[in-house]
C-alpha cells in the first residue's frame, strides 16, 4: 500500500508542471473570451447571496430556527459547503470521459488530472468564500478566533468528495447505469442534510436520516466553527473524518490500479 | 535480420505480444466491469483467452527495435499499427507477451499533433502546455525555447491564438515541441499527414540526423507510399494484428504491402502504387 501512494507521489512530483498548466489553462481559458473576464468569479458568488436574501425576505423558504444565524447567512455557508463537497465529486468523477482524448495521445499518471481538478476546485472556492466571508460581517457574523479552523475542518469532506468521485470516474467508463445513479443519489442526498433547513426538524424519519448522514457533522460542524465559533459534534464528525481519511487512501490504490485498464474502453465510449 | 542490426542496440523488445478488444459495446462495459473487479482484489486483468465478441487486435508480435533506426510501420486500416504503438508507448497494458525497454530514458508519441493544445491561447502559451504534456519542466522548456521557435519558424505569430493558425502552422508548433523533448524513442502515428512539404522534408532531414548522434530510434507509421520511401530505413508490414514482413529492403516490403495486403484494392490503383515505388525519387 504504501510502495503504490509512493508510486502515485513520485508520478505527480514529476509531472507537477503539466498539473500547473492544466489548471492555469483551464481557469484562465474559460474568461479568456470574456469582457470581464475573471470578474465573474466575484460576481457569480454576489448573485447566490441576492437570491437567498430575496427569497427569505419575500417569506418563500422558512429554514426553522437557526440559533440567531440570520437565515442567508446559514443558507449561504451551507450551500457553499455543500457544494465544495458536491463540485468536486462533479468534476472529478468526470475527469477519465471528459480527459479520453488525452489520455489516449500520452502516457502520464492519471492522477495527474484528479491533481488538476483538486487545485482548480480550490481556487474557485476560495473567492467565493471570501465573498461570503464579507457577507457575513455584513449580517453581523462577528468571528471567534476558533473560526481559523475553519479551512481544515474542510479536509475530511474533500477527502470525502475526492474519494467518490475517483471511483466513479473509474466506474463511469464501464458502468454508466451505476455511476448516473450515484450522480442522482447525491442530489437528493443534499436534501437529507442539515443545508437549506436546520438539523433540528420535526420529521421523525428524515430526522434518523439526519443523524446517520455522516455529511450533517462534516458540514455542520464547519458551518458552526465559522458562524458560531463552537465545536458541535466532535465525537461524529472525527469519526467520519477518519472514516473518510481511510476511504481516500483506498479509493486512491482502487483508482492508480484500475484507470489504466479501463482506458482501452474509454476510447470506444 | 541483418548483420547490422544485431551489431547495434535494441532499445525495445516485444515478444509474443497480444492486445484483445472487444467488438459488442454492451460486451466491452460487462468485460470491463470484471477487469475492475479482478484488479481491485489484485488479480490480473485481461490476460486470459478470448470471451465472447473479443478478438486480437495484435497477436504473436515479435519486434525489435534498434539504435538508429527509422522504421516505418505500414498497414491497411485496422491490421494493429496504431495499438501496437500505444502498447510500446505504455498507453495501454499488454494481453499477453512482453514489451522491455533498455536505455530508454524518454519515448514521445504523437497520435495526433493538436491533442491538448488550447486554441484560445497563444502559440508561446501552447508551446508550455504542450511541453509539460510530453513531460518537460519548465526550466527545459525555457532551455528549449529558442530551439522549438526557430525549428517551427513560426517566430511572428506566436503571440496569437493558436486557433487562429492553419493546421499546418499548428503543426509545425506541435511537432517542433515534440522534438525538443529529445526522446530516445520518438513515434509518430500518422502526425506528419498535414504541414508544407518544405517543413516535411526538413523533419525527415532532422529525423535522419537525429537517430545518428545518439542511441536513439524513430518509429514512423503512416501508409503513404512517398514518406515511407523518403525517410524509413527499414519495413514493417502488418495486416490484420500480426506482422508480415520485417525488411530492410523498403522497395520490396512496400511492394509486399500493396500486393499480399492491399489485396483488395483496384487494379489500376495498384498499378500506380507499385509504379511510384519502382520510380521514387527523393
Amino acid at each position: 500500500m504504501f510502495s503504490r501512494i509512493s508510486h502515485i507521489w513520485r508520478g505527480l512530483h514529476a509531472y507537477r508542471y503539466l498539473v500547473w498548466q492544466l489548471v492555469r489553462t483551464n481557469l484562465i481559458g474559460s474568461y479568456k473570451k470574456s469582457f470581464i473576464g475573471m470578474a465573474w468569479m466575484f460576481i457569480l458568488p454576489i448573485l447566490a447571496v441576492a437570491v437567498w436574501v430575496v427569497l427569505h425576505g419575500a417569506g418563500i423558504v422558512d429554514p426553522g430556527d437557526t440559533d440567531d444565524v440570520p437565515y442567508p447567512v446559514y443558507v449561504l455557508l451551507s450551500t457553499s459547503i455543500w457544494g465544495f463537497f458536491i463540485d468536486l465529486y462533479r468534476t472529478v468523477s468526470q475527469v477519465m470521459v471528459n480527459s479520453g482524448r488525452l489520455l489516449v495521445m500520452k502516457d502520464f499518471p492519471k492522477e495527474v488530472l484528479v491533481a488538476e481538478k483538486v487545485l482548480e476546485h480550490l481556487i474557485n472556492f476560495a473567492i467565493p468564500l471570501v465573498v461570503n466571508i464579507i457577507v457575513l460581517i455584513a449580517f453581523g457574523i462577528r468571528f471567534h478566533w476558533t473560526a481559523l479552523w475553519f479551512i481544515p475542518s474542510l479536509i475530511p469532506l474533500l477527502l470525502l468528495g475526492l474519494s467518490i468521485g475517483m471511483f466513479i470516474a473509474v466506474i463511469r467508463v464501464v458502468a454508466v447505469d451505476f455511476a448516473t445513479i450515484v450522480d442522482e443519489g447525491l442530489k437528493l442526498v443534499m436534501f437529507l442534510t442539515p443545508i437549506v433547513y436546520t438539523s433540528r426538524i420535526q420529521v421523525s424519519w428524515l430526522a434518523e436520516v439526519v443523524t446517520w448522514n455522516p455529511l450533517t457533522y462534516l458540514i455542520g460542524f464547519s458551518r458552526d466553527l465559522l458562524t458560531k465559533g463552537i465545536y458541535t459534534d466532535v465525537g461524529p464528525y472525527l469519526i467520519c473524518s477518519g472514516a473518510s481519511l481511510v476511504i481516500f487512501f483506498l479509493v486512491l490504490i482502487f483508482f492508480q490500479m484500475t484507470s489504466g485498464r479501463v482506458l482501452e474502453r474509454l476510447t470506444i465510449v | 535480420m541483418s548483420v547490422k542490426q544485431e551489431e547495434q542496440q535494441v532499445l525495445v523488445s516485444l515478444r509474443d505480444v497480444k492486445k484483445k478488444f472487444c467488438k459488442n459495446l454492451k460486451y466491452n462495459m460487462y468485460y470491463g466491469i470484471l477487469d475492475v473487479l479482478r484488479q481491485s482484489v489484485g488479480l490480473p486483468a485481461g490476460r486470459g483467452p478470448l470471451r465472447a465478441h473479443e478478438f486480437y487486435a495484435l497477436q504473436g508480435i515479435n519486434l525489435d527495435i534498434y539504435a538508429g533506426q527509422i522504421v516505418g510501420v505500414v498497414g491497411a486500416n485496422g491490421s494493429g499499427k496504431t495499438t501496437m504503438m500505444r502498447l510500446i508507448s505504455g498507453i495501454y497494458p499488454v494481453d499477453g507477451g512482453t514489451i522491455e525497454t533498455s536505455g530508454v530514458r524518454r519515448t514521445t508519441s504523437i497520435f495526433a499533433l493538436n491533442a491538448g493544445m488550447n486554441p484560445v491561447f497563444t502559440g508561446l502559451e501552447n508551446i508550455y502546455l504542450k511541453g509539460a504534456m510530453f513531460g518537460m519542466s519548465k526550466a527545459e522548456i525555457d532551455r528549449k525555447l529558442d530551439f522549438i521557435i526557430a525549428f517551427s519558424e513560426l517566430e511572428e505569430f506566436l503571440g496569437s491564438p493558436v486557433g487562429n493558425y492553419s493546421s499546418g502552422m499548428k503543426a509545425r508548433l506541435a511537432y517542433s515541441v515534440a522534438i525538443a523533448t529529445e526522446p530516445d524513442l520518438f513515434i509518430i502515428d500518422e502526425a506528419l499527414a498535414v504541414g508544407d512539404t518544405v517543413f516535411k522534408a526538413k523533419c525527415y532531414e532532422h529525423l535522419q540526423a537525429y537517430v545518428k548522434e545518439k542511441p536513439r530510434a524513430v518509429i514512423y507509421v503512416t501508409n503513404r507510399i512517398s514518406k515511407v520511401m523518403a525517410i524509413a530505413d527499414r519495413l514493417v508490414v502488418m495486416s490484420k494484428g500480426t506482422i508480415r514482413k520485417d525488411t530492410m529492403d523498403i522497395q520490396a516490403g512496400l511492394e509486399y504491402y500493396i500486393d499480399v495486403c492491399l489485396a483488395d484494392m483496384d487494379v489500376n490503383r495498384k498499378a500506380l502504387r507499385l509504379k511510384m515505388i519502382r520510380h521514387f525519387e527523393m
